[in-house]
């Protein structure tokens, strides 16, 4: 090849890899999470929330430039969350924070940092309807969203696994949280205007070191199935004492439970009568391309409380944040989110390919509809999230749908029960 | 009710074990170590990695013994895992307490040892995850002793009392009709004055953290059998354990194991009349009742 | 910024911490609880009416601080009472008790807390006059920083004053003191509740930063940090007590800034648990070194002893 061809050749190459651009950004744009990596279902969120960052970056970044999530430890601390926060925004100067998990933090975060700085909070697991109110009273000035439907909905499909199963009683062990103490609510109330009989709603702390005497408390009354709305510790902790005391194997668990620890805390054996509740993956390529891309990444299915919200905070937070071009601010990244959950966009999935269509639609104007872990993502006015449910099974492998339910089957069902 | 009351002799008896190390560190070294409940959990994990070590080389042992969950392996491990225990306490006196007592005040050894506590247990999370992990997957039946009214006992709690019981008989032995044990008690009583006689105070001290290490891997063990292993066992048994010893009287042995099994009883039998949510609140209630009546502990001395 | 009005928060959380172990001897192992009184307090008679608890009362904020305070002082008049003639060890784990069962009955008492989510709907005062956010902040920093130095300046002329003298008296020697005719008994009541009223007060100012209070607030974590400020700042030292709570929750904070900054890519997961490894080495190593604290208790003399006797 003549001196000039090779030269040639070289500003070609070089030009194609511009135009692809897939690995050469040299700009980074910073974001937050402020998540609770120091303790055990915590870190499992981060690290996901970090796989979708990688992700999004290998799809060509945001607005052309790297994506780079800075990680905090909220300690499930309200003052170090607010801390880190406030960090984050004024040392780091992000726009966009992901957080936190536990309401207690989210809150004060959201009060006390968010709104007075402008900056946008996507949250994969807060579920206190404190928000709901806060963006009712217009306190959050359209900042919060949340990718973790409330738990109405579990409520409501937990409660519909009951009737169709044909149970008569029902005691609930719950986590004393705000999550835990809600859903029991809500349940409770479901099972008694089905008929069903609850005979018990049982607190447990977090910390015990034995949950024997909260089980001994449930099997009185003798009921006919166990609905659980705890983590995978306690959730196995107390399910291993009752199964061990005769407890009934009929169980319905809250998404919470969907989760390898659990499983092999207590032992498949034990889990055939098991059904969960969680809302849907739509039996869709978006679903399963999911699920797949975090075996191979993970080598083992995303089973635990909280994974598929945080991976999808994070991919539908990163694509409004590319919607709204450079520098945008908290609130104009928050203005985008409906061009990225439009139920009239063009569909795009939950991976890198997926990514770098939708940004190429943003870029030029459109809209799309992320269907991502947790499916078609879809917000209301306050940033909550509503969507279908599945009910699940474990498996040898992992866990899988045993039904799908559409969003119109839960409201109608909801409308019911009220 | 008399589940409860079963239940909770039988939690009780892992809280006991726990206190009695802890009550004898207490009333010797005179500071209060929120770090002793950690030695359950490095008895604990250490258990964990001998029984994979010797069940791996000679896996007859990893079978079940009769209808408990324990194995012969389990209990070889056991074995091991105070050994590894007693060490671990007594180089963390050797390096941490014993250097903050020649320069500090008692406050300061209480507070290093709510540091001690925190750096074992996130090390512990560092080598062998957060999640929790058990010795033996298979769910152990209760087995329903009386149906009206209704009690269930699981053999291995059976097995746990038994042998705690076993152990504490052992300790009260050699405390009371050994030399050794006379030695412990005058060092207790009167350090300077022990020393007179000629007994090396040093080694009583090293002794004491050997033994409530000992205790401390046998209770870690046996709650790990009973429940799961995670690294923050420590942390949630601290406060139970704690309680059973104020209860009983910085100081005796047998305050300690009364002071276990009232512990759990009362948390067991709680819930007969408080809400499960308040559960966490009980071992201190019973404690502020306890102290309005009697000061210092059912077998406590004033503090000397 | 924020950190600032945290730390002075804390700060005079510290100081009344300090009255109760650095000048009496008080082995209060319970802080949380009377920080949460006064926090709780504060907004439950502060803010606005909230459907599904009590409260609501929305008082003009000054009598809702003063409220909280009280609040607090009162229960440390019933936990006193029933605690302080205890020994050392044993108060520590019956007031730990009491703090446990407080956060429990705010974790479960859902119609008088709003249980496991939290008291809201707390208007921060002025706020709506001062529309700035940056401005607001400023302001509530400087009156917090006032508070403090008010503080300060209350706790140091008591501790000079006969009723100091007093408090170090029955520390010291019990016995001698009684023998003088004073009440050891009840000068210890006053001082806890004095010093719980601060700590109450504290804990009014920490709500109304984020006009958000929840179970989570009221952990042993609080108290434990609160212990650790008080313990490497100096006990019986107001500036040690100060000094103290800006450093540990200066380290606090930057330990964990600047391992999510420093920290390889890899290890990003596992920094929380380190944090929590390097605090305890910060403790143990700050007792083993210097355990009197960093700035130790100055000794008080009221009189100078240099008149002659003839």
């Amino acid at each position: 090849m003549t001196q000039l061809g090779a030269i040639t050749a070289g500003v070609l190459l070089s030009m194609s890899t511009l135009v692809t651009g897939a690995f050469a950004q040299n700009c980074s744009i910073k974001i937050g999470a402020v998540l609770p990596t120091s303790v055990d279902w915590g870190r499992p969120i981060a690290e996901v929330a970090q796989y979708a960052v990688d992700l999004a970056n290998e799809a060509g970044g945001v607005s052309g430039c790297d994506v780079n999530m800075i990680l905090r430890d909220s300690q499930v601390d309200p003052k170090v969350g607010v801390d880190a926060a406030k960090a984050l925004i004024d040392l780091d100067g992000v726009q966009l924070l992901l957080g936190a998990v536990s309401s207690g933090v989210s809150m004060p975060i959201l009060t006390s940092v968010a709104v007075p700085s402008d900056v946008m909070m996507m949250s994969c697991c807060s579920s206190s309807t404190a928000f709901t109110a806060l963006a009712q009273e217009g306190k959050s000035k359209g900042l919060f969203y949340r990718t973790f439907a409330t738990s109405g909905v579990q409520a409501a499909v937990g409660a519909m696994v009951a009737r169709d199963k044909g149970y008569g009683s029902v005691a609930i062990l719950y986590k004393n949280d705000d999550w835990g103490q809600d859903i029991s609510k809500l349940i409770a109330a479901d099972f008694e205007s089905l008929g069903i009989s609850v005979t018990s709603s049982v607190a447990l702390n977090d910390a015990q070191p034995s949950y024997r005497a909260e089980v001994t408390q449930a099997l009185k009354g003798k009921p006919e199935a166990l609905y659980l709305a705890l983590y995978p510790t306690e959730g196995a902790a107390a399910v291993r004492e009752w199964i061990s005391l005769g407890g009934t194997q009929n169980m319905i668990l809250a998404n919470s439970l969907k989760s390898d620890e659990f499983r092999d805390n207590v032992g498949l054996q034990y889990l055939g009568d098991t059904t969960g509740t969680d809302t849907a993956s739509p039996r869709s390529d978006s679903a399963s391309a999911f699920i797949d891309l975090y075996k191979a990444r993970f080598e083992s299915e995303p089973n635990g409380p909280g994974l598929s919200n945080s991976f999808d905070a994070t991919m539908v937070a990163l694509l409004a944040m590319h919607a709204a071009g450079k520098d945008a601010s908290g609130s104009q990244i928050a203005s985008q989110i409906k061009n990225v959950t439009d139920p009239n966009g063009t569909p795009v999935s939950a991976n890198a390919s997926g990514f770098a269509k939708a940004t190429g639609i943003l870029s030029s104007g459109g809209t799309v509809m992320y269907q991502g872990a947790t499916g078609n993502v879809r917000f209301d006015k306050f940033g909550d999230v509503s969507a279908p449910a599945v009910t699940w099974v474990f498996t040898d492998s992992g866990t899988q749908e045993a039904s799908y339910i559409t969003l119109e089957e839960v409201d109608k069902f909801m409308a019911l029960v009220k | 009710m008399i589940q409860s009351l079963t239940d909770g002799i039988l939690v009780g008896a892992i809280v006991s074990l726990g206190a009695i190390g802890l009550t004898m560190v207490m009333h010797m070294l005179r500071f209060a170590n929120f770090s002793h409940a950690e030695l359950l959990s490095i008895g604990a994990y250490s258990a964990l990695v001998f029984d994979a070590l010797f069940a791996g080389i000679l896996p007859s042992l990893a079978n079940n013994i009769g209808p408990l969950s324990m194995t012969w392996a389990l209990i070889l491990s056991m074995l091991c895992a105070m050994g590894v225990t007693g060490l671990s306490a007594v180089l963390i006196n050797e390096f941490v307490f014993k250097r903050i007592r020649e320069k500090g005040s008692e406050l300061s050894m209480v507070f290093a040892s709510f540091g001690v506590a925190m750096i074992i247990r996130n090390v512990l999370g560092l080598i062998f995850g957060l999640k929790s992990q058990l010795y033996s997957n298979d769910i152990v039946f209760a087995v329903m002793v009386s149906s009206e009214p209704q009690l269930l006992i699981k053999p291995d709690q059976v097995f746990v009392l038994l042998a705690a019981l076993l152990i504490m008989l052992v300790l009260h032995f050699v405390l009371s009709r050994t030399t050794f044990g006379y030695a412990l008690r005058a060092v207790a009583e009167n350090p300077s004055l022990a020393e007179v006689t000629g007994i090396r105070l040093s080694r009583i001290i090293a002794l004491v953290w050997i033994i409530s290490g000992l205790l401390a891997a046998a209770a870690g063990v046996f709650y790990g059998l009973n429940n799961h292993i995670n690294p923050v066992i420590g942390r949630d048994l601290v406060l139970p354990i704690f309680a059973a010893t104020i209860v009983g009287g910085i100081g005796s042995v047998f305050g300690a194991v009364l002071g276990g099994f009232i512990v759990g009883i009362a948390a067991n039998m709680a819930l007969l009349v408080l809400p499960s949510g308040y559960s966490p609140a009980v071992p201190f209630l019973i404690i502020l009742v306890l102290l309005l009546v009697r000061p210092h502990g059912l077998f406590g001395e004033a503090e000397t | 910024m924020f950190f600032t009005t945290i730390a002075s928060i804390l700060a005079i959380a510290v100081l009344g911490l300090n009255l109760q172990w650095g000048n009496t001897g008080l082995f209060n192992g319970g802080v949380v609880a009377f920080f949460g009184a006064g926090a709780y307090g504060t907004l439950l008679l502060g803010g606005t009416p909230q459907a599904d608890h009590i409260g609501g009362f929305d008082l003009f904020y000054p009598l809702a601080l003063i409220g909280g305070a009280a609040a607090a002082g009162i229960l440390a008049w019933v936990v006193g009472r029933l605690t302080l003639h205890l020994r050392h060890d044993y108060l520590a784990i019956a007031t730990f008790g009491v703090a446990v069962t407080f956060e429990n009955v705010m974790r479960n008492a859902q119609g008088l807390s709003g249980g496991a989510k939290g008291l809201r709907g707390f208007t921060r005062p002025l706020e709506a006059w001062v529309n700035d956010g940056f401005i607001y902040n400023v302001l509530f920093l400087t009156v917090v920083v006032v508070l403090l130095i008010c503080t300060y300046w209350f706790l140091e002329r008591l501790i000079c004053s006969p009723y100091g003298r007093q408090l170090r008296a029955i520390r010291e020697d019990e016995t001698a003191a009684r023998s003088l005719g004073k009440n050891p008994g009840a000068i210890r009541l006053t001082a806890f509740i004095t010093g719980s009223c601060i700590l109450g007060l504290a804990g009014g100012l920490y709500a109304t930063f984020y006009a958000f209070v929840s179970p989570q607030d009221v952990l042993p974590t609080l108290t434990f940090q609160l212990w650790a400020m008080l313990i490497v700042g100096g006990a019986g030292n107001n500036r040690g007590a100060i000094f103290g709570t800006f450093l540990i929750w200066g380290a606090w904070t930057a330990s964990g800034w600047s391992l999510a900054r420093f920290a390889p890519v890899e290890v990003q997961l596992y920094t929380g648990t380190m944090q929590f490894i390097l605090i305890g080495l910060v403790i143990v190593g700050m007792l083993m070194w210097r355990p009197q604290g960093l700035l130790p208790e100055r000794l008080v003399v009221s009189q100078s002893g240099t008149k002659k006797l003839n």
